[in-house]
Formats: C-alpha cells, sequence, structure tokens
C-alpha cells in the first residue's frame, strides 16, 4: 500500500512546467541586470578584437598556416561562454543567501524540475552572448553559412549545457557568494587553459596534451572549431590544432552533458 | 494533481485529504543533527481553523518542528499527518496544502510585489484565471496595491512580511504556518500584522500555526504550546495556561531580599516563591488580601510592589524556572551552533 505512494509522480507536463518557470524566472534577471549583460557581450568582442589582432601584429607568426584571429576567435568563444555559463550558476548561491531558494524548494514543483530549469537558464545566457559574437564572425573574414551558424549554435548549447551542469554541482555544495566566486575562479583557470582556446595544445609539452584530453571543454571546442573553421582552412590544418575530429568531440561532449547533468540533478536533490 | 488525486483506488484513500477536526496531528516527532537533540518526541493536534501557537525562547526547536511540518527536513523518527496527508509518504500532497512564512525573508528582491506572486502562483499551479482574482483581493487586504510594481527592495520591513503573507495566500492553502511572523518588525507594525492575521482567519477560513517569542502574542492564540529544549511542557488555551499560576502575581523590591526572602518563607510556608535578579515575586490566591499582611511582616525597607494578574511569561517562569527573554542571551551560541548545521536557518532579519 505504501509503496505505491512512494512512486515518484512522473507527471511529464508538471516536470515542463516546472522547468520553464525557473527558466523564466533565470532569464528575467538576466535581462534586467543590464549591467552583466552588457559586460559579457562586451568583455569577449574587446578580448577577440583587440588582444586576438595585437597578438597577430605583435607576433607575425609567418609560420602559421592559418590566421592567429582565426584560431584565437573560436577558442575566446567557447571559453567565453563556458565561463558565462559557470557563473551563471551562482544565481542558486545568492537565491540560498537571500532566502529565496526556500520559497522554492519547498513548493510543490519537483527538484529535478528546478535542477533542470537553472541549467537551461544558465545555458540559454551563454547561447544568447555566444550567437551575439557569431555575428562578430564576419568582420574577421569567417563567414559562415546558415546552416553551419546553427550548428554553431548547437555546439555552444552542448558546451554551456555541460559548464552549466558543473556550475550547479559546485553551486549546490556552496553557501556564500564570496566561496563560490573563489572556487570557480580556481576552476575555470585550468578548464580554459588546458582546453587548447587559447594556445593550440597538440604544440606544447606532452603533460598539457595530456590533461587537456581529460578536460571536458577540450571537445566542446574542438568542436566549435571544426564547426566555425572547416569552410576556410583545410581538414589536415585543424587536425594541427585540436586533439579529435568533429564527430568523437561531438559524442564526447554529448555523453559528458548527460552525465554531468544527472549528477548535478542528484546533488540537487540533496540539497537541505 | 488533482486529476490524480481523484483515482487513487479506495486502499489509499485513507491517506488522502480529510475533513476531520484535526486537520494537523503529530506523533512522537523526533529530530537529532548530528547528536544534538533538537526535537525530543513531540505530540500534539492542531484544529481545523485555530490560531495556533508554538511559544519558545530561540533554539527550543521551534523552527526544527515547522520545518519537519512542512516537508523541508525529514525527521529522525516520528510521524505527522497534514491536512490528512503523511510528512513522509506525501510531501508534495502536503505542501499544496500548505501556505509558508519564514522567519527571514524569502521575497525576490529582484523582482516586482506582482511579479512574487506571480512567480508563487506558477510554482502552485494556480490556474490565470483565478490568481489575477486573488492577486487583487490579496493586494487590496494587506494594504499592497498601490505598491504592486514595484520592485520588492525598495519595501520596508514590514512591507515585505505583508507581501510574504499574501503571497502564502494565492494558492489557497488550507494551513499557514508562519515562522516567527512578527520578529524584527517595531510593535506597531507588529500589531498591525496581527489584524492582518484574524482578518484572514476570518475571511479565508484557514488555520494558522505559528512560532513566536513574544508572549503577547501567544496570548492571542486560541491554543499555545509551550516549548523548551526540544520538549512540550505545557498545551492549552491561555487562559488555562494562566490558571496554572493559580490566583495573583506580587514583586517586591526591598532593600534586602534575602532577609525578606527569610521572612515570607518562615511566616507563610506553603507560598510559592522565587527570586529573579532584584525582585522577589510571590504567587498567591487572593492577592488583594494578602498583600497587606505581607508589607506588615516584612522588616527590610520596602522599595517597591506590584500586584497583578498572572502572565504566559509567569507560566514560562513556572514551568523552566527561567525567564523566555533571558534565555535569548544564554542560547546565543547554541542558536548559531544550529544554524551552522541547519542552512537554511540562517537569521537575515535586515531583510
Amino acid at each position: 500500500m505504501t509503496k505505491k505512494i512512494n512512486l515518484p509522480n512522473f507527471n511529464f507536463k508538471n516536470i515542463l512546467i516546472g522547468i520553464y518557470i525557473i527558466w523564466y524566472r533565470e532569464i528575467l534577471i538576466y535581462v534586467r541586470n543590464r549591467e552583466k549583460f552588457f559586460t559579457s557581450i562586451f568583455l569577449p568582442l574587446l578580448l577577440t578584437l583587440i588582444f586576438g589582432t595585437g597578438l597577430k601584429n605583435i607576433f607575425p607568426m609567418t609560420n602559421l598556416p592559418y590566421d592567429f584571429s582565426e584560431f584565437f576567435f573560436s577558442g575566446i568563444l567557447g571559453a567565453s561562454i563556458a565561463t558565462l555559463a559557470i557563473t551563471s550558476t551562482m544565481s542558486i548561491v545568492w537565491d540560498r543567501e537571500f532566502g529565496f531558494l526556500k520559497e522554492i524548494l519547498v513548493s510543490p514543483i519537483s527538484r529535478s524540475s528546478i535542477a533542470l530549469g537553472k541549467i537551461l537558464g544558465a545555458t540559454t545566457t551563454a547561447l544568447i552572448e555566444g550567437l551575439l559574437l557569431l555575428l562578430v564572425a564576419p568582420s574577421l573574414n569567417l563567414h559562415l553559412s546558415f546552416i553551419s551558424y546553427l550548428m554553431s549554435a548547437i555546439i555552444i548549447f552542448l558546451i554551456s549545457f555541460g559548464m552549466a551542469s558543473l556550475g550547479l554541482i559546485i553551486a549546490s555544495n556552496i553557501k556564500k557568494t564570496e566561496s563560490f566566486n573563489i572556487i570557480i575562479q580556481v576552476l575555470i583557470a585550468p578548464l580554459v587553459f588546458l582546453s587548447g582556446a587559447f594556445f593550440p595544445v597538440n604544440n606544447g609539452p606532452f603533460w598539457i596534451l595530456k590533461l587537456s584530453h581529460y578536460n571536458p571543454l577540450t571537445y566542446g571546442i574542438n568542436a566549435l572549431r571544426w564547426m566555425i573553421l572547416s569552410q576556410k582552412i583545410p581538414t589536415n590544418i585543424i587536425s594541427n590544432f585540436t586533439t579529435n575530429n568533429l564527430y568523437v568531440s561531438l559524442l564526447i561532449c554529448i555523453v559528458f552533458d548527460m552525465i554531468i547533468s544527472l549528477i548535478a540533478i542528484y546533488r540537487f536533490k540533496q540539497i537541505r | 494533481m488533482t486529476n490524480n488525486l481523484n483515482t487513487l483506488n479506495t486502499e489509499q484513500s485513507t491517506f488522502s485529504e480529510d475533513t476531520s477536526n484535526e486537520i494537523i496531528q503529530v506523533n512522537n516527532l523526533v529530530k537529532h543533527y548530528n547528536g544534538i537533540k533538537a526535537v525530543k518526541g513531540i505530540s500534539f493536534s492542531v484544529k481545523r481553523g485555530e490560531i495556533f501557537g508554538f511559544l519558545g525562547p530561540n533554539g527550543a526547536g521551534k523552527t526544527t518542528t515547522i520545518n519537519m511540518l512542512c516537508t523541508l527536513t525529514p525527521p529522525t523518527s516520528g510521524d505527522a499527518y497534514i491536512n490528512g496527508y503523511n510528512i513522509l509518504k506525501q510531501p508534495e500532497e502536503v505542501r499544496r496544502s500548505i501556505g509558508l512564512v519564514f522567519q527571514e525573508n524569502t521575497l525576490d528582491n529582484h523582482l516586482t510585489a506582482e511579479e512574487n506572486l506571480f512567480l508563487h502562483a506558477s510554482l502552485y499551479n494556480v490556474e490565470t484565471k483565478d490568481f489575477i482574482k486573488r492577486k487583487i483581493e490579496m493586494f487590496k487586504l494587506f494594504e499592497l496595491w498601490e505598491r504592486r510594481k514595484d520592485f520588492v527592495n525598495t519595501f520596508s520591513g514590514g512591507m515585505k512580511r505583508r507581501l510574504e503573507l499574501a503571497r502564502a495566500l494565492i494558492p489557497q492553502p488550507k494551513i499557514l504556518f508562519l515562522d516567527e511572523p512578527t520578529v524584527g518588525l517595531d510593535p506597531q507594525t507588529r500589531k498591525k500584522i496581527w489584524e492582518y492575521l484574524f482578518n484572514i482567519r476570518k475571511k479565508k477560513n484557514v488555520t494558522i500555526f505559528l512560532t513566536t517569542q513574544y508572549l503577547n502574542e501567544a496570548e492571542s492564540c486560541d491554543r499555545v504550546a509551550i516549548i523548551d529544549h526540544g520538549e512540550i511542557i505545557a498545551l492549552d488555551t491561555p487562559e488555562n495556561l494562566k490558571k496554572m499560576i493559580g490566583g495573583d502575581i506580587i514583586t517586591i523590591i526591598t532593600n534586602d531580599n534575602e532577609k525578606a526572602e527569610f521572612e515570607v518563607k518562615n511566616k507563610f510556608p506553603h507560598i510559592n516563591l522565587k527570586r529573579i535578579g532584584k525582585e522577589i515575586k510571590i504567587e498567591v490566591n487572593n492577592g488583594n488580601r494578602f498583600l497587606p499582611l505581607l508589607i506588615k511582616t516584612l522588616t527590610p525597607q520596602v522599595l517597591s510592589v506590584e500586584l497583578r494578574q498572572p502572565t504566559l511569561e509567569d507560566v514560562f517562569l513556572k514551568l523552566t524556572g527561567r525567564q523566555i527573554r533571558e534565555e535569548n542571551k544564554e542560547d546565543n551560541n547554541f542558536l548559531n551552533f544550529i544554524n551552522f548545521l541547519n542552512i537554511f536557518n540562517e537569521n537575515d532579519q535586515e531583510n
């Protein structure tokens, strides 16, 4: 008799509604926070246009068979959306500090819906940033077809989803905004630098290459590079600065997303 | 949700919503936090439509009890039924039956008053048509109609509290749980909140379960449970609790309390006497007749005399040997430790 009642209520519609409500609030707050909105777009733009072109001019890498700013653009795009996706999950720590998390946790919405809503909210903010940044690509002589623009968007979504889940796992374990900021910084640095976003890991020392194989972000950035650059740069040159080909990278990305999001939901359910 | 409830078969019907007189039933509820016994097996029941008060000092286990009844914290042992639903087996149904206002503010400061209500309504699956109707009613009832489009971070403490009450009532709960609803508010606002509470009880026919450490607030409740160190030490109407004292209270201050105490004990051996700080407190049946006798007996100089009806403070003192207010200071460390263990208990009273 009691067993029947213990069965979780798998009402698909309720779960979707729950995800939608949590997602809606995240987006509402993101759009309202104009400073965050503009800096999240302005900073990567600044890096790409000024830093990227500046580096290219300072080091005339004539021996490189590709344009450094093209390489840099795809890397910074992946790195900045990953960073934004992770830091966006800070809203949970924030909600907890200001008490609002309690209001959500005590509601009849299932924990899985809340977790997914939060992950998708962070993913969406990163996706908005990524799509806007992709619009800059033509100014770097990277002309994307509609299909590759769409495919890049999907890859950006996959990267952000995984990183947002990772952020949620950390946010579920942390109670103070300050500690979250510190931990995130410590986490993001190796994640970004060992992903090949700023320099090709293939040319670096063996240990960097080895470590980057264990970095989930490497595969996201691989995939993004293949998608953005394949129309302009020959395949054999792209494989010089990516660790795997497009399909393997995409597959690893998707598998990572599935596993990490399940862990995130599991972890979020244990919040008291 | 409602469809699911209707299709529950007969063998489950014992667990579904009932209309009996007892809307909350608690059986031997226990909660231990890492070896600390926060709640030591409490049992009580709350009747439909009453205002039930949980009175006790900080750290007595009030919030822990509310958290268990609202399915936020699982009990170590024991169980409870809210609106006929078991808190362990039917947490979702329990949550749909209750409205909750926490000790600390849980509003979303980034949103407007209206958006806060809307978000809550969506979380509790309230239909848009009903929501619009109830929203207007609630804003009018809590006198927030003019401020409905303003951001919550511009609200005062009292307004935030009112908005939280309004929000909790949007899904039309059967029971309203209020954890220290007036803590951190000034006396005027506190009084006003109580007017709202009486008003919603009358208009909305909800049962109100609240915790408080203010004795005058406990006196406004229909029934009061006094809780100390995780145990219920008395439960009755405020009037009956005060009858436990039996008569009147005399407090005197003399220039030599020790001597005065000795003399009174000598002359009236059956009298209930206690020394608290600078005062001597005496419980007697006919205070107005006893007082002249008392004064005549005392050789030390009497500095002040007071004769009054007993209050819940006296009841608490009689039962625990301590004053509820003094306890606040002593128990602060204990309280902080409990808060440290329970992440949600962090006091954020300024918000």
